[in-house]
């Protein structure tokens, strides 16, 4: 049948196909070199920082105890906002963070899975018990954020949030222990 | 349908009796033009959507890494 | 047929069953999370619903639709009864069992933990036995498959195994390959924690191993659809497969790319480094191809089909397909769907722009839309090609058939389309109530409202589309046999052996689960990373 009809030779028909994958892998490679791009250029990628912490003793010692948390400057300028996440509440419950200068975001959580997002940014991440999750980022306006738990961790997940307090930068300052909170509204 | 009877797939002249040979060729002639342009805007479509996404909401919202 | 008649059925209702009893809750879940159900309702209740929502239409609707769908297909593709039945039959009822297990502890409050239940949120044992059994029941379903394909090409030698059976057995395999990832988890892992041998549960290796599943899955539930568009649809429009071959090629790199690529689902996780994740986000861009083939090819179809019903020009074609029939206009509004929800997917990907909307309204809108719409529609369409088949009677009436598609996409598009925007706006998933008072979530409300009553609107087309089923086993009319699956263009004699069997697949599925997984789940033994107390979701 075939030979009779030339147009319906399997080979022409292949050959639509190839031309048609060859266009969209065109887009679709297209699509993928922007990812890259941006990930090179504008230092945009997922938090993978890939660092162990013992979920069942982190409140005990290092890092992540108590009066650690919270928003502090060091020595040399930087900001580092350390974070806890447990059910169902977020330690501190609100984290200033001064406006147009570069923060470094640490999370870990003593219980379950976590996650978290700052609405209007890109910044989200989840926190897994047995790692420290990091965030690096530069916030634009000042203002209220959001910070809501954003992976379900029990009945209380619903009820679980803190408030992102970005600062100016003329009003972000450390007291005595280097430490910035919250202004109280 | 029972088991004796035989399935539609292995029966040509069930299927084929619903389109002819002739008119298929002719048919061919243009196929597949019209699936060509319709699925590749549809693509270009979804391409632009992405870029304008990431132009215009994703980058505004800043750096994280 | 009929010795596979009443097996096809009883999966397929089950399937529809526990679709529609999800397709309730899904709509009270909506209604106490919107503005206008804000005081109805627990949390207890509403992640109680959560969980039975999501795994009655994860793993029940789909898993037996399959399974039923496949019988089906071994039956009358290749023309010859289904070997094994007992087999059948003895998975099915495993697989109730399964279901019973699963359902009970969730009704009793003694497994809200979704039906992703990552640890160490923790169930009651029995939600977790239940599932392995519904997996196991699966896997005997996998082998039954491969078995009659395997019987037929001894019977058939050097001829090409037809098109509907080559992409189910496709299926099986992977399906094989998919369950290992739950299963290490489930075995090793969760049971053990649930009932209560070990204490600790390492968190980062759960996830990994559930990813595994978590995106290979989801092909599973879509191969099905596909099965429909490549051997089903070109017929029911009245025209002819643009190509088998095509047809084969996209099974194939659904087996291959479908697995390789989970971590995609793990973009925002501490526990991976962003070069395997950049690995995984490549590999994703892969499996974007057969869908991306398929819609080529499905549409050249459709393009036969309508210039041989008279369409002239360059779109001509398009009106004069017969949208009457339900197999053809669900297919066209499938398309539709996979458009906006492979649009979401494209995004999801999109390595570092994942970030913008992972657990947010977005990725809910996403898997509804896509899963919920394009490919749940199409099993609406195998269904009410199946019924007929199956029942010995034909549907009375077409348009009752078509209102409920349409019904489908309209009420999945009102309740997806404000779902993406509300994710793009910062809205984070699986809450049971907003505090509506909050100035950034008072303007979510109207939005949420519009959702709801496109979720109200999916809820009367369930209802609408088991009326029609349950018609056709009550109808006197007769059934006027017509032939179900399509010819390609080029219908092959021959085909290499490549495309007829999948030895050489397998080895490289190995190869790339090699690569993509092998590390990421290594480094969890190499370098164990400090486990998580266990936490009894069913002391409460």
């Amino acid at each position: 049948m075939s030979e009779l009809h030339p147009e319906i030779h399997e080979r022409r028909i292949l050959g639509t196909e190839l031309l048609w994958a060859v266009g969209v892998g065109i887009l679709i490679a297209a699509t993928l070199s922007t990812i890259v791009f941006t990930a090179l250029t504008r230092d945009i990628n997922p938090p993978s920082n890939v660092e162990r912490i013992d979920p069942k003793t982190l409140h005990l010692s290092g890092e992540f105890t108590e009066q650690n948390l919270g928003t502090t400057v060091d020595a040399d300028g930087a900001v580092t906002a350390r974070v806890i996440a447990t059910q169902f509440t977020f330690v501190p419950r609100c984290i200033a963070v001064p406006e147009g200068r570069r923060i470094t975001m640490r999370f870990a959580a003593p219980d379950v899975i976590h996650g978290l997002l700052i609405t209007g940014t890109n910044v989200n991440t989840m926190v897994v018990p047995g790692f420290v999750s990091q965030v690096h980022t530069e916030f634009t306006r000042t203002g209220d954020l959001l910070m809501p738990c954003h992976e379900y961790c029990g009945l209380g997940h619903s009820e679980m949030w803190a408030t992102v307090q970005v600062v100016p930068q003329n009003e972000f300052k450390p007291d005595q222990d280097r430490r910035v909170a919250c202004a109280k509204r | 349908m029972s088991l004796d009877e035989p399935s539609a797939a292995a029966s040509r002249v069930e299927v084929a009796n619903d389109v002819d040979e002739e008119s298929l060729a002719e048919v061919m002639r243009v196929v597949p033009l019209g699936a060509g342009v319709l699925a590749g805007s549809a693509v270009a479509l979804l391409v632009l959507g992405y870029l304008a996404i990431y132009l215009l909401v994703f980058l505004p919202r800043g750096t994280v890494g | 047929m009929r010795n596979a008649d009443r097996l096809c059925l009883a999966h397929s209702w089950v399937a529809f069953a526990a679709f529609l009893a999800a397709a309730v809750l899904g709509t009270w879940q909506m209604w106490v999370r919107s503005p206008l159900g804000a005081h109805v309702g627990t949390p207890g209740q509403y992640f109680m619903s959560v969980t039975a929502h999501g795994v009655a239409m994860a793993y029940v609707l789909t898993t037996f639709f399959i399974m039923g769908f496949g019988y089906f297909v071994a039956v009358t593709a290749l023309n010859r009864p289904l070997p094994g039945l007992l087999w059948a039959w003895s998975a099915f009822w495993m697989a109730i069992v399964g279901v019973l297990m699963v359902l009970l502890p969730i009704a009793m409050g003694q497994a809200t933990v979704l039906f992703t239940f990552y640890p160490p949120l923790t169930a009651s044992p029995w939600f977790y036995i239940g599932l392995v059994l519904i997996v196991v029941a699966s896997w005997v379903w996998c082998g039954l498959m491969i078995v009659a394909m395997w019987e037929w090409k001894r019977e058939n030698p050097g001829k090409p195994v037809p098109l509907a059976m080559f992409g189910t057995v496709s299926n099986a395999v992977m399906w094989l390959w998919t369950t290992v990832g739950v299963a290490v988890e489930l075995i090793f892992q969760v049971i053990p924690a649930a009932i209560g041998y070990v204490q600790t549960v390492d968190v980062g290796l759960a996830r990994t191993l559930f990813s595994w599943t978590l995106h290979a899955i989801v092909y599973f539930w879509l191969i099905p659809a596909y099965i429909a568009f490549y051997t089903i649809v070109p017929r029911a429009a009245g025209g002819r497969l643009y190509s088998d071959t095509m047809g084969r090629v996209t099974f194939i790199l659904f087996l291959v790319y479908s697995l390789p690529v989970g971590m995609h689902h793990l973009m925002m996780d501490p526990e991976h480094g962003n070069g395997t994740k950049f690995i995984q986000v490549l590999l994703t861009a892969f499996v974007s191809v057969p869908t991306l083939l398929t819609i080529f090819t499905i549409t050249a179809s459709l393009e036969i089909a309508g210039r041989l019903r008279g369409g002239r020009g360059l779109f001509g074609w398009i009106a004069a397909l017969p949208w009457d029939r339900p197999t053809v206009l669900a297919t066209g509004l499938a398309f539709v769907m996979l458009g906006f929800g492979g649009f979401g997917g494209l995004i999801n990907m999109g390595y570092g722009m994942n970030a913008m909307i992972h657990n947010t309204s977005w990725v809910t809108a996403h898997f509804h839309l896509i899963f919920g719409g394009s490919v749940v529609i199409m099993y609406f369409a195998i269904a009410y090609e199946m019924w007929p088949r199956l029942t010995g009677r034909e549907h009375p009436s077409r348009g009752l058939l078509r209102l409920q598609l349409w019904l489908w996409f309209i009420g999945m598009m009102v309740m997806t389309l404000p779902w993406h925007w509300l994710g793009l706006q910062g809205q984070w998933r699986r809450v049971a109530n907003f505090n509506y008072a909050d100035p950034i979530t008072a303007g979510w409300g109207p939005l949420v409202i519009l959702s709801f009553g496109g979720g109200l609107v999916l809820l009367l087309s369930a209802l609408l589309f088991t009326r029609n089923l349950f018609v056709l086993h009550r109808g006197t009319i007769v059934v006027i046999a017509r032939p179900l699956y399509a010819l390609a263009v080029h219908p092959p004699q021959r085909v290499p052996a490549a495309l007829n069997g999948f030895g050489l697949w397998n080895v490289l599925v190995l190869v790339l689960m090699l690569f993509a997984y092998g590390y990421p789940i290594a480094q969890f033994i190499i370098t164990p990373s400090p486990s998580a107390i266990v936490h009894r979701m069913s002391a409460q």
